[in-house]
C-alpha cells in the first residue's frame, strides 16, 4: 500500500501530515522546527524562487516579486480582482485588459505566472519536507479545500497538484477534515458545527457524528472572506490613513503597512496593547500603539459577516443553534478573541479551544488519505456538494437539478424539452450557485445536443449529472428519440486547460531534473540511515571490541553524516557514507573474526 | 443479474449473497428496494437511517479506492443511488410524491398554482412581504427583522400542522390498505396503478402534499427576505 499524505494548503501557512500506526502526525521543517509553512513565494530575478520563511524575509524588500495570499485567486478570473487587489498585486497585463475573462495572472519578472503554478511550488517544498522526514518518495496526496470552493477553484487546487506532479488522490474539505481530526480525539457523538475562519477564507459546516460515521448535513461559507481582510483594514484604518496619500501607491508601505498590522493583531489575541510600527522608505519610522478595543471596534463588522452564512447552514440543516452539541474552531483567525465571543454568543456555549486550529485540518486529510490508501477501515466520511447544479433554462433561469448540501456522490437525471418548433439542436449550459437567473451564477460548461426536428415540446432530452466523491461533475445529455449523446467532464471557466498544463510541465525541464535530484537524494539517504543504523547497533552490541580512538574517529564520522542526512546534497550524503563505512571496517573485521574464533571455539568444546 | 465474480443468478443487492463481491444495483430498482424497505408509505425512520448507514459503510467509494475499475464503479453509482434513495424518503414530502409517482399518479407539476385551501394564506403573506419591503426602503430595520420572525413563526406552525396530517394521512391509507399495502417484488416496472383506489383518499393525500410543497417555497420566500447574502 503506497502511502498518502495529507496537505493543507492554506491562505497563509501550508502543512503536510502523515499517519502512523492510526495517529496522525504534522511534520515540521528540519531547519525552522515549525511545522507551519508560510504560502509565500518570492522570485528571484533570475527565474528562482524561495518557498516559505526564506519568501517572507525577502518580502518587505521585494512586495511585487513576493506572492502571498494567493489561495484567494485560485480558479478565478480577471473579473473577480478588485482595486483593492490591484494596490497589492502586479497582474500580468495581456490577460487583464483585454479579456476580463481570462484566468488571473500575476506579472514576475519578465514573465506571469498562474495562482496554481503558485501553489505547486509550496506543495513541492511540503512534499520534499515530507521525503526527508519519512525517507521514502511521496507521490500521493489529499489536498484540503475551503468546503465553499467552487468547481473552479477547486480544479484549480488538483491543478497545482499535477504541477507539482503529484497525484491528487482526493480533494477533502477542510472543516470536514477538522472534524476528521476531533472526533477521533475527542470520541464524541452528536451534532458539531466547524467554523473555520482562516487566512483568506471563511467556512462553517454541520456534521453528525456518529460511530466511525462523520456525515456533513450542511455547509456555507464565503471564499473571499478571512483574517487579510482584518489586516487590510488595520493597516489602512490604523496606518495608511495617517500617512500621506502619496505614499499609498508604493507597494512597499502597503506590504510593511499590512505585515505590522498582521503582528499587531496577532499580539493583541494575547495581549491588551500592540505597537504598530514599520520602516517607511526615506521617512523614516512609523510608530503608534493599538488597543484591543480599538482593534475591535475597527473590524467586528468584518467578523459579523461570518455569521450570515452561520444562520443559512443551521436553517438548511433544519436546526436551532441550541441543537448544535459542540462547536469546533479551526484557521488561525479563531485565535481573536472577538471572534470567539461572537460565536459563543451565536451558538449559545463557548466553543471548543483545545486543538491546535492551524494544525487540526492538517491531521485530518492525513487521517482521510489512510481510509483511501486501504490502511484504514473504521471510520467513513460522507460530504455534500457545497453549491447547487442546473442548467439554464427558456429566458435564461437557472433550473436546479442537485440542491446545495446533497450527499456525494450523487446522481440526478431530468428531462428537456424544446420550446421551439423544428430546433435542430438543444444547448446545455451547466450552472452553480444560488441565484434564479442564469447570469447571477457561475458557468461551468456549455456543450450543445443534436436532436431530431419536432415540434416544440415534443423532443424528449435526457440530462444526467454525476458528482463523484471528489465533487467533480459530470454532465451527459441524450436525445431519447435518436440514443444520440454528448457528455462532458467540466471543465471550468477560469482554469488552465490540460494542454496548459503539459505546456507547464515542459517547460519546467529544471523540475524533471529536480525530480531525479530528488530521487537520488532519497535513495542517499535510505542508504546512509541503513549505515547509521547498523553502525549504533554494532557499538551498542560491541562496545568493548572498541580500540583507542576508534569510538571518537566513528562518533564524527556519524555526526557529520546525520548532519549531511538534513541537508540536500546527495554526493554529500553519499561520501560521507562511504566514509563512515571505512571508520567502521577494522571494528567491523575484528567483531567477525572474534565471533569465527568463538564459533571454532564452541566447535572444539563440544568435540571434546 | 449474475454475480460478475462467482455468477450467482437473480441479484437485486448491492453484494452478492454468496460471495460478497459488491454488485451494480439495477438503475430501475425503486428506492424503498434499494434501502431493503418495504414498499410503504408510513416509515420507520430510525429503520430507514440505520439501513442507509450500513449500506453506506460497505458501499462507499472511498473504501474500493484501490479496488477494480469495475469494483470502483459499482460503488460509485450504487453509492449514488443510495444516497439518492435516502433523500426522498426520509422527506415525508419527497417520499409522497415519489410514491405516487411509482403508482402512475402526479401530484400536478404546476407549482405555481396555489392550493386553494392556502389561497388567504398565500394573499396575506405577499401582501406583509410587500409592506415589509417598504418600511426597509424607509430604514425601518428593526420593525422589518421582527415582523418577518413573526411571520416565519407562523408559517413553520402551519407547517408543522400540515406535516402531521400528512403522517396521519399515511397511516390511514397504511391501514385501510393493510401493512403489505405495497406491490409484488419484481424488479420495479410492475402495473401497480391506484385507479381502483378510494379516489376520496387519493384525493386529499394528494391535497396534504401539495399544500406542503407549497407552504415551503412560501417560507422560503419569506427567508430570502430575511437578508441573507449569497456568494453568486
Amino acid at each position: 500500500m503506497e502511502r498518502i499524505v495529507g496537505i493543507d494548503l492554506g491562505t497563509t501557512n501550508s502543512l503536510i501530515a502523515y499517519t502512523h500506526e492510526d495517529t496522525p502526525r504534522v511534520l515540521a521543517d528540519a531547519h525552522t522546527g515549525s511545522s507551519l509553512l508560510p504560502s509565500v513565494v518570492s522570485f528571484l530575478p533570475d527565474g528562482s524562487a524561495l518557498v516559505g520563511q526564506p519568501a517572507v524575509e525577502r518580502e518587505a524588500a521585494h512586495p511585487l516579486t513576493t506572492l502571498r495570499s494567493v489561495k484567494r485567486f485560485m480558479g478565478l478570473g480577471m473579473e473577480h480582482v478588485s482595486d483593492e487587489d490591484r494596490r497589492r498585486y502586479a497582474f500580468a497585463r495581456d490577460a487583464g485588459e483585454e479579456n476580463k475573462q481570462a484566468l488571473v495572472r500575476f506579472a514576475v519578472h519578465d514573465r506571469s505566472c498562474t495562482p496554481p503554478e503558485i501553489s505547486a511550488a509550496l506543495l513541492r517544498t511540503l512534499r520534499e519536507r515530507a521525503e526527508a522526514a519519512l525517507h521514502e518518495p511521496i507521490n500521493k496526496v489529499v489536498i484540503t479545500v475551503p468546503a465553499y470552493f467552487n468547481d473552479s477553484q477547486r480544479q484549480a487546487t488538483k491543478d497545482a497538484g499535477r504541477l507539482a506532479g503529484l497525484e491528487v488522490i482526493r480533494l477533502v474539505n477542510e472543516p470536514t477534515a477538522a472534524s476528521l481530526a476531533y472526533g477521533l480525539d475527542k470520541r464524541e457523538e452528536g451534532l458539531i458545527a466547524v467554523y473555520d475562519f482562516g487566512g483568506g477564507t471563511f467556512d462553517i459546516s454541520l456534521l453528525r457524528l456518529r460511530t466511525g460515521i462523520f456525515e456533513v448535513v450542511a455547509t456555507n461559507g464565503d471564499t473571499r472572506l478571512g483574517g487579510d481582510d482584518i489586516d487590510q483594514r488595520i493597516a489602512q484604518r490604523f496606518v495608511l490613513d495617517e500617512l500621506a496619500e502619496e505614499l499609498w501607491a508604493d507597494p512597499r508601505v502597503l506590504s510593511r503597512a499590512q505585515a505590522a498590522a498582521r503582528a499587531a493583531k496577532q499580539t493583541l489575541s494575547t495581549h491588551r496593547q500592540a505597537s504598530l510600527s514599520l520602516s517607511l522608505p526615506d521617512r523614516g519610522e512609523f510608530e503608534r500603539s493599538l488597543s484591543r478595543r480599538e482593534l475591535e471596534a475597527a473590524v467586528d463588522d468584518i467578523i459579523a459577516r461570518t455569521l450570515l452564512p452561520c444562520r443559512q447552514a443551521l436553517r438548511d440543516a433544519g436546526v436551532a443553534a441550541a441543537d448544535i452539541d459542540a462547536v469546533v474552531l479551526v484557521g488561525g483567525s479563531t485565535r481573536m478573541p472577538l471572534v470567539r465571543q461572537r460565536v459563543a454568543e451565536f451558538f449559545g456555549r463557548p466553543p471548543l479551544t483545545d486543538l491546535d486550529p492551524d494544525e487540526v485540518v492538517a491531521l485530518g486529510a492525513a487521517i482521510q488519505a489512510d481510509t483511501l490508501s486501504g490502511r484504514r477501515k473504521d471510520m467513513l466520511l460522507l460530504d455534500v456538494v457545497p453549491l447547487s447544479l442546473g442548467i439554464e433554462t427558456m429566458g435564461g433561469v437557472m433550473s436546479q437539478l442537485l440542491e446545495r448540501n446533497t450527499t456525494i456522490p450523487a446522481m440526478v437525471k431530468e428531462m428537456f424539452t424544446t420550446a421551439v418548433d423544428d430546433q435542430t439542436a438543444v444547448e446545455v449550459h451547466v450552472l452553480q450557485g444560488e441565484r434564479e437567473l442564469a447570469r447571477d451564477c457561475r458557468s461551468l460548461a456549455r456543450f450543445t445536443i443534436p436532436i431530431e426536428p419536432q415540434p416544440a415540446g415534443v423532443p424528449r432530452v435526457e440530462v444526467a449529472f454525476m458528482i463523484d466523491a471528489n465533487g467533480i461533475l459530470n454532465v451527459s445529455a441524450i436525445d431519447l428519440r435518436t440514443g444520440r449523446e454528448r457528455s462532458v467532464d467540466v471543465k471550468p471557466s477560469y482554469g488552465l486547460n490540460d494542454e496548459e498544463i503539459e505546456q507547464l510541465l515542459e517547460e519546467s525541464i529544471d523540475y524533471a531534473e529536480e525530480d531525479f535530484n530528488r530521487r537520488l537524494l532519497i535513495e542517499a539517504r535510505v542508504e546512509a540511515d541503513t549505515i547509521l543504523n547498523a553502525t549504533e547497533k554494532t557499538l551498542r552490541d560491541n562496545a568493548a571490541a572498541l580500540q583507542e580512538g576508534e569510538a571518537d574517529r566513528i562518533g564524527a564520522a556519524v555526526k557529520a553524516l546525520q548532519e549531511a542526512t538534513v541537508g540536500r546534497d546527495s554526493d554529500r550524503i553519499r561520501e560521507l557514507s562511504e566514509a563512515l563505512s571505512e571508520a567502521t571496517e577494522p571494528f567491523a573485521r575484528r567483531i567477525m573474526d572474534t565471533s569465527i574464533q568463538a564459533a571454532l571455539a564452541d566447535k572444539r568444546v563440544s568435540e571434546v | 443479474m449474475l454475480c460478475w465474480h462467482c455468477h450467482s443468478e437473480g441479484l437485486v443487492t448491492a453484494f452478492c449473497p454468496r460471495c460478497e463481491a459488491i454488485q451494480p444495483l439495477p438503475a430501475q430498482l425503486d428506492y424503498f428496494r434499494v434501502l431493503g424497505l418495504e414498499r410503504n408509505l408510513r416509515l420507520d425512520e430510525a429503520a430507514l437511517s440505520s439501513r442507509y448507514y450500513a449500506l453506506s459503510r460497505r458501499l462507499h467509494p472511498d473504501l474500493y479506492q484501490t479496488a477494480s475499475a469495475q469494483e470502483q464503479e459499482a460503488s460509485l453509482t450504487n453509492s449514488a443511488l443510495v444516497n439518492r434513495a435516502y433523500r426522498t424518503l426520509r422527506d415525508p414530502v419527497q417520499r409522497g410524491v415519489y410514491w405516487l409517482e411509482l403508482h402512475g399518479e402526479k401530484l400536478g407539476t404546476n407549482n405555481n398554482r396555489v392550493p386553494p385551501q392556502l389561497a388567504s394564506v398565500v394573499f396575506s403573506v405577499q401582501e406583509q412581504l410587500e409592506e415589509l419591503r417598504d418600511a426597509r426602503r424607509a430604514g425601518r430595520e428593526a420593525e422589518v427583522d421582527s415582523a418577518l420572525t413573526g411571520l416565519q413563526t407562523q408559517l413553520k406552525e402551519r407547517l408543522a400542522g400540515v406535516q402531521a396530517a400528512l403522517v396521519r394521512h399515511f397511516s390511514d391509507w397504511q391501514n385501510q390498505k393493510g401493512e403489505s399495502s405495497s406491490l409484488p417484488p419484481g424488479n420495479g416496472q410492475d402495473d401497480s396503478s391506484l385507479k381502483g383506489e378510494s379516489s376520496a383518499l387519493l384525493a386529499e393525500l394528494k391535497s396534504v402534499l401539495s399544500e406542503l410543497a407549497y407552504l415551503r417555497t412560501l417560507l422560503r420566500d419569506v427567508e430570502k427576505e430575511t437578508g441573507i447574502s449569497w456568494n453568486a
